[in-house]
């Protein structure tokens, strides 16, 4: 029981995971907050969930929705952030609100509001391993997530344009003095950000909710508890916080009560912002 | 005046409360995306006390803000470590806290909601808006608004010429969170129904947009900026289901244009420089 519990924390997890990750390459750059991330990850959702019933091959909808989530987020970059680049640390923030108001109300023209699901395409198999019980759902939401996490992390710490990023995240000036476009730094971070978000919805709608076009607020702020457990800025962080939310969330849920869940999980995060701010396992650094 | 343009009114006052609550915090360098938890604890303190206790009105109103207040210490304290994005997402995770406590408290209806505070009349909500105006404006032009001014623009050096930057901050978050109270109390006694959905987060950011674009350097910005964006999406109602959408357009194009807010610092120095030129022609 306990064990099975674990696994579908995991899973659970693995998709806030992907959330938190996106916060975090963001915020780790430009020290802002994308709002709108969460309604990003319900624009993936939806996006994958249209060109499956358009009869596209799922992983190619997946893909699909990836591609539109991380384009909606170079659009986010370009309208909120962009133009504030020196205005008031509040005001991009207010205006991915505002965006996502917007994101919201068009996904409701598009989609309407009433829930809607995948096509049930794929045939559910079952796996018996010992004493849990595992879908060949779950193992594509973990493959997947797991994969895109390790790829990621592969991507920012061994590669050139990996050592851009985390340059530019240092110190911008800096790294534009060494030759990096922090431009293209900023919407390829951008990109991924928006992208991990898309899978992420993806792959939620797949098994756990029905999708809404305000799914995201929810999703938005669990992974930014997600984020701040780990560590701001700290990508292996978010990934692990993720998973620590997704398991509390589950083990709360099977041993104690579901409607005390979200006061237990934004209770954590205030207490870990104020006694923790940085998080299980970030270094006391410069405060954002 | 139709109802329907009676409810905008009322809205627009406990709107503009609500700016000024987040205008009191932020006039500290602080800021709170909780204020609607401050509200609802006004809202559903009040409702409880004139629907299950039987007061009246003004002392259950009174009564919701101070406990709404004393929350705000309790928050402030906190928050006082704190700068920047982490006080962002400190109120944030409090104001969600107490929206989903108010979701599953049962003495104040759950998720069902709170059913029968009555009372709340256009007068009175505009009474506690012209108090709260004329305590702002009298406070700007005291000794303290000075000092808030100063721990606002340079907290080190407001530190450095003795003012105690502490209680000042905390002194902010206190008044912020009363002013939201009393926001939350006319607003729970004039809808006659309040529910946790009421103060989501969402009514927390409008609020601080309409300060950030009212202008956040003087009050007066922050009451225009509640005006403004009260009525702005009742003559939005023309393009019926994509109302929204246009709303939060223009809002983000409205940050893109005016990122420092419609009324500065050097519009209203410059708008009362003129009238008093006016006068000083019309006495000469």
């Amino acid at each position: 029981m306990f064990l099975q519990q674990l696994v579908n924390g995991l899973t659970l997890g693995s998709t806030y995971s992907l959330i938190s990750l996106g916060f975090t390459l963001v915020l780790g750059l430009l020290q802002m907050l994308n709002i709108a991330h969460g309604d990003v990850f319900m624009f993936g959702a939806f996006l994958g969930l249209s060109f499956a019933t358009f009869g596209v091959p799922l992983p190619l909808a997946f893909f699909f929705a990836m591609l539109g989530s991380g384009l909606m987020a170079i659009l986010i970059e370009r309208l909120c952030f962009r133009p504030l680049r020196r205005a008031h640390f509040l005001t991009p923030l207010l205006s991915t609100i505002a965006f996502g108001i917007l994101l919201q109300n068009v996904a409701t023209q598009i989609w309407g509001s009433e829930p809607s699901r995948y096509p049930q395409t794929t045939e559910l198999a079952q796996y018996q391993l010992g004493p849990v019980l595992i879908s060949s759902i779950d193992i594509i939401i973990l493959v997947i997530s797991l994969g895109l996490m390790v790829a990621i992390d592969l991507f920012v710490m061994k590669t050139a344009f990996g050592r851009a990023m985390r340059a530019t995240s240092e110190k911008p000036q800096t790294a534009s003095l060494q030759g990096v476009n922090i431009n293209r730094v900023i919407i390829f971070t951008f990109f991924s950000s928006g992208a991990l978000a898309g899978v992420a919805g993806g792959l939620t709608a797949l098994v756990y909710l029905q999708i809404t076009p305000f799914i995201g607020i929810r999703q938005g702020l669990i992974g930014m508890v997600a984020m701040v457990i780990g560590g701001v800025g700290n990508l292996r962080g978010a990934m692990i916080g993720g998973l620590l939310i997704g398991i509390i969330e589950i083990m709360n849920d099977a041993y104690f009560t579901a409607s005390y869940r979200d006061i237990i999980l934004f209770g954590l995060f205030f207490i870990f912002i104020v006694f923790r701010p940085q998080g299980l396992f970030g270094t006391k650094q410069r405060e954002a | 005046m139709s109802v329907y343009m009676q409810g905008v009114v009322a809205l627009m006052g406990v709107n503009i409360l609500m700016a000024l609550s987040v205008y009191a915090i932020l006039s500290t360098d602080q800021v709170s995306l909780g204020n609607a938890g401050f509200m609802a604890i006004g809202a559903y303190t009040s409702a409880y006390l004139t629907v299950k206790v039987g007061w009246a009105i003004f002392p259950a109103i009174v009564t919701g803000a101070l406990v709404a207040s004393v929350m705000g210490l309790l928050v402030g304290i906190p928050v006082l470590r704190l700068s920047g994005l982490y006080i962002v997402m400190a109120t944030f995770a409090f104001g969600e806290v107490v929206r989903t406590f108010f979701l599953n408290f049962e003495p104040t209806g759950g998720a069902y909601g709170f059913r029968g505070p009555i009372g709340t009349t256009l007068p009175m909500i505009y009474g506690w808006v012209l108090a709260f105006i004329l305590f702002f404006w009298l406070l700007s032009h005291s000794r303290l608004g000075r000092s808030l001014a100063a721990v606002r623009d340079d907290t080190e050096v407001a530190n450095s010429i003795g003012l105690s930057v502490k209680l000042l901050k905390l002194g902010a978050f206190w008044l912020g969170a009363f002013v939201a109270g009393v926001a939350g109390g006319l607003y729970a006694h004039y809808m006659f129904y309040i529910e946790s959905n009421n103060f989501h987060i969402l009514v927390s950011t409008m609020a601080i947009l309409y300060v950030i674009l009212g202008g956040m350097y003087t009050f007066w910005g922050a009451i225009v900026g509640a005006i403004i964006f009260s009525i702005l999406p009742e003559t939005l109602r023309f393009m019926q289901d994509w109302r929204l959408s246009l709303y939060g357009a223009v809002l983000v194009l409205m940050l893109i244009f005016r990122p420092s807010g419609i009324i500065t610092p050097m519009m209203v120095r410059n708008v009362a420089s003129r009238l008093t030129g006016i006068f000083r022609k019309a006495g000469a």
